[in-house]
């Protein structure tokens, strides 16, 4: 056996006991039925890793529901048994979300994959958590509708990314895709179905999760550790037939904040995001390679949509307007043209070439992760700087994003960083960077999303423990055997 | 002879190039409009992540590798249980992309060369072509059934065995021993002959191309038929004067273009020869003004892309040296050796004919569930995914169905049965045959 084989083998780990496995399956099969789960090694094993560092963890049956009652049923004998249950879609995050840390039960929901309502007046969508973007954008589409389509797999789910707290291609206009979120049906840990948000009061009206208190803050967030959500209700949004794309680059990541900073207080553009030339590269350079001189350190595209020519006209000559004042400032901001592939990857959503991680990890080797936070705009250029620094000595690109949400100053910081998976020490090297990379953000005001185990735990150092406590309080109200996801909260 | 045919071992670093981020799972096009289809037939009657496209059969690999998936029945199963059909190749952006394939039929090599493979199902097949040279336990002289109308109307086909022509019509198998798919070959010869051209086959002497054996991974049995082929093809060169292979089948089509330009004597062997797919040489002969159609078919009609004439033979443009970006980087792909627009020309062509487009076409075209040894292995499977196929032929209103490729056509009859369609599946040449003005008609 290979240097490798015995390495990936010391990393799956199991926790079923054998001599169970036969009397769980047997009731799982009454629930889902023979074809919907199975204890089969090779089928678990397809679900034991992912593109992260997190080590690969198998599963000890794989279920398949087609319908909520089933979800009901199987998480009432989950809880009764005490069996964790993980929820899955597209298994496509970047944290290791859906490694089962303590086996039982991998609830695959991709056959829950209808599209149950499209309200092209209302502009609100219901779907199921197997709806991939793909899938949602053809639909949307025949109504010229859209939703803020991430930079992810375009067989990523949608429910996942928004209830996850995932970005889109719209943030800067209408806030993370979970804010997009217009009421839930839930299953709880326990079994119960619930339902939060308007969709609680009238079964078929999805519209709206305010004014009620907003229970929805129950599920988003958790990753899975809170219930399984069968259905969300979404903002939809009409699509402009005009697009225009500013671009500009400079040498210095505090020039762009600054022009950043001053565009975002327009409230003009669907998204405002600045990348670093590692990012912008097609793909990522794996190892660490150096900017050539010449090159610019910092691209932005600032995506803007309109009406009519007269309403592009105005957005351009505020734009103008704006960076006519970065450069009196002094600052190194220039018009610039995007390279091409990367300026189609990121605007032309879902795609292929991001989300393929063709312009993520192609060339490192399998894997890729990331410190992914929410950040206060005014600490990106000095967590930027320090990330550099931490990332070139580990001889990783510091390949970082920034994106204004809604015009409020602060949002996406991240490093997208691809390494060789294939390599032990290589996957160890960067898992050590991201977590030195992500301590820094954190300590600056920074908070993760969608958080790898390493990441919740550096959370749990630092937070209030009046918060810790209610949220141990909550889970334990939620989910009293602690079956759903656990270890990820790292509570 | 030798072969280039790699082992799954030398496949590992491809492999270790997949980063599990499941594009593959889904056929999409950002358009505008954006479209979006299942593409994995395994993925949408399975489910399970490990029979889902590539990431999943790269899932197995990984195991079967590191010793961490040790064979049994449900992991030979599983590997079996996929069409080759490419569509998730079609979506990857990835380094190993141009070795998915390749990867999923490795595999299967290695299950056979370890004994545990293929199905018994497949072992019937590969012992009949040990036996008769063909997969379907047909007596040789079986081979030459679907000729006997040609005889008695006087046309007999030239025996190349005996008489020199420029043209061999490689039949195939399953034309000719498959009597649901018999009408493909008969249409081609009547066709052929209306046209006047010099041709001839192989007749009992014809052998399996080989194409089903290396599919269900048997490597050794593919290089047996293969190389009695390229022998074959390189005699009918010198000694009759064949310049150029016509096969109506697009496994035969594919197996003789692509696998068998895995040997080291491919160039060689086949300088001076040209092979052609029927849809291919009758296009050529439309664009230069040779058909001529009289009377017409007022059917609306669509279009099924075969796996072997379409996205199999996409080619891909590789960074060898690492002048690009480094050594082995996936770069492109080149699909200009795909027979997308020549079959739709030819309908389009053919008076009365209202054409009409499947959702997901071409590159993104549904298998018919037939390939990759799965009608043999998994009859059951295959004929259920042909009627989701024939299903999405009717959402489109159309009446026929059309494709070339008899493995196709037969399976997509089977579909049809299943679901009680009135959707008539027809080979493209039998559309042809039925409008073409022959030179006695002239």
């Amino acid at each position: 056996m290979s240097e490798l084989s015995t390495l990936q083998k010391e990393q799956v780990v199991t926790a079923a006991d054998p001599g169970n496995v036969d009397s769980v399956l047997k009731e799982l099969r009454k629930i889902v039925g023979d074809a919907n789960c199975t204890a089969s090694r090779h089928i678990r094993y397809a679900y034991s890793y992912d593109m992260s560092f997190v080590k690969p963890k198998l599963p000890d049956y794989v279920v398949m529901t087609e319908k909520v009652e089933q979800i009901q049923e199987l998480l009432r004998f989950a809880n009764k048994e005490k069996i964790p249950v993980v929820p899955y879609t597209g298994g496509t995050n970047i944290g290791g979300l859906t490694i089962p840390e303590r086996g039982g039960i991998l609830l695959d929901l991709k056959k829950m994959n209808n599209i149950v309502d499209i309200d092209p007046e209302a502009h609100v969508a219901v779907i199921e958590p197997g709806v991939s973007h793909a899938k949602l954008a053809d639909a949307l589409y025949k109504h010229k509708l859209r939703f803020g389509w991430p930079v992810g797999p375009p067989s990523a789910s949608v429910m996942a990314c928004a209830v996850s707290h995932g970005i889109g291609g719209l943030n800067a206009k209408y806030g993370l895709n979970s804010q997009e979120i217009t009421s839930m049906e839930v299953v709880l840990p326990t079994g119960e179905l619930v339902r939060v948000g308007s969709c609680a009061i009238r079964h078929d009206a999805w519209h709206s999760c305010l004014p009620l208190p907003q229970l929805d803050g129950l599920f988003k967030g958790w990753l899975g550790s809170s219930g399984v959500v069968t259905k969300i209700g979404i903002s939809v949004h009409p699509i402009p037939p005009l697009l225009k794309v500013f671009t500009v680059s400079c040498d210095k990541v505090e020039d762009m904040y600054s022009y950043m900073l001053n565009l975002s207080n327009y409230e003009m553009c669907d998204d405002l995001t600045a990348v670093s030339w590692w990012l912008a590269q097609v793909p990522i350079p794996y190892p660490f390679r150096p900017k050539p001189n010449d090159a610019p350190e910092w691209f932005s595209f600032a995506t803007t949509t309109s009406w009519t020519e007269k309403e592009k006209e105005a957005r351009e000559e505020i734009w103008e307007k704006v960076f006519e004042e970065e450069q009196k400032k002094g600052t190194s901001i220039k018009r610039t043209v995007y390279p091409e592939e990367a300026l189609k990857g990121r605007t032309q959503l879902p795609s292929q070439v991001v989300g393929s991680t063709k312009n993520y990890c192609k060339q490192g080797g399998a894997g890729i992760s990331w410190p992914g936070t929410f950040t206060p705009a005014k600490v990106w250029a000095p967590v930027y700087n320090k990330w550099k620094d931490i990332l070139i000595a580990h001889n990783l690109s510091p390949s970082v994003r920034m994106s204004m949400y809604r015009g409020v100053h602060y949002g996406m910081l991240r490093a997208m960083i691809p390494f060789n998976k294939q390599s032990a020490e290589e996957t160890e090297n960067a898992r050590h960077a991201i977590v030195e990379c992500l301590k820094v953000d954190l300590d600056a005001g920074g908070i993760p999303y969608k958080p790898p185990i390493d990441f919740a735990n550096e959370i749990i150092k630092r937070a209030d423990p009046g918060y810790l406590e209610l949220l141990r309080r909550m889970k334990k109200f939620l989910d009293p055997n602690d079956i759903m996801n656990p270890g990820k909260l790292g509570i | 002879m030798d072969w280039k045919i790699a082992e799954l071992k030398e496949l590992e670093d491809k492999i270790w190039r997949c980063t599990a981020c499941g594009t593959c799972k889904v056929a999409y096009d950002y358009g505008p409009p954006p479209t979006f289809g299942e593409i994995c037939p395994a993925g949408t009657e399975f489910g399970f992540e490990g029979f889902m496209a590539s990431k999943g059969k790269i899932a197995f690999a990984r195991g079967i590798l590191s010793g961490e998936l040790p064979w049994d029945d449900e992991l030979l199963e599983a590997i079996y249980k996929c069409t080759v059909c490419a569509g998730c190749q079609n979506q990857c952006q990835l380094d190993h992309k141009p070795y998915i394939p390749e990867i999923i039929e490795a595999m299967r090599r290695k299950a056979v060369d370890e004994g545990v493979g293929p199905m018994p199902l497949h072992k019937n097949l590969l012992q009949s072509m040990k036996n008769y040279d063909n997969p379907y336990q047909g007596p040789r002289r079986v081979r030459n059934d679907w000729t006997r109308p040609f005889k008695k109307a006087g046309k007999p086909i030239k025996d190349l065995n005996d008489e020199p022509a420029p043209v061999l019509f490689f039949v195939g198998c399953t034309g000719a021993f498959n009597t649901a798919a018999r009408a493909v070959p008969t249409s081609t010869a009547s066709i052929f002959q209306k046209l006047g051209i010099d041709f001839g086959i192989l007749g009992e002497n014809e052998i399996c191309c080989g194409s089903t054996a290396m599919r269900v991974g048997d490597s050794e049995e593919f290089k047996r038929v293969a190389t009695k082929n390229l022998e074959t093809f390189k005699w009918l060169h010198d000694e009759r004067g064949v310049k150029t292979i016509i096969s109506s089948c697009a496994g035969c089509y594919r197996a003789i273009k692509k696998d068998y330009s895995l040997s080291s004597e491919y160039d060689k062997v086949m300088e001076g020869i040209e092979v052609l797919h029927t849809a291919d040489y009758l296009n050529r002969l439309y664009k230069e003004g040779k058909l001529q159609f009289k009377g017409e078919l007022p059917w609306k009609v669509t279009y099924h892309d075969p796996c072997h004439t379409g996205r199999h033979l996409n080619k891909f443009i590789i960074d060898q040296e690492g002048k690009q970006l480094w050594k082995g980087a996936y770069l492109d792909e080149d699909q200009s050796a795909c027979l997308y627009e020549q079959p739709r020309d030819l309908l389009k062509a053919i008076p009365g004919i209202e054409f009409v487009e499947m959702k997901r076409n071409r590159a993104n075209a549904f298998c018919c569930g037939g390939g990759g040894g799965v009608m043999t292995g998994f009859g059951e499977w295959a004929t259920k995914n042909a009627s989701l196929r024939i299903q999405e032929g009717e959402d489109t209103g159309a009446e026929r169905i059309v494709s070339i490729c008899p493995f196709c056509h037969f399976n997509l009859n089977e579909g049809a049965k299943r679901i009680s369609s009135q959707i008539k599946v027809h080979d493209l040449t039998e559309l042809i045959d039925q409008v073409l003005v022959g030179k006695s008609d002239d």
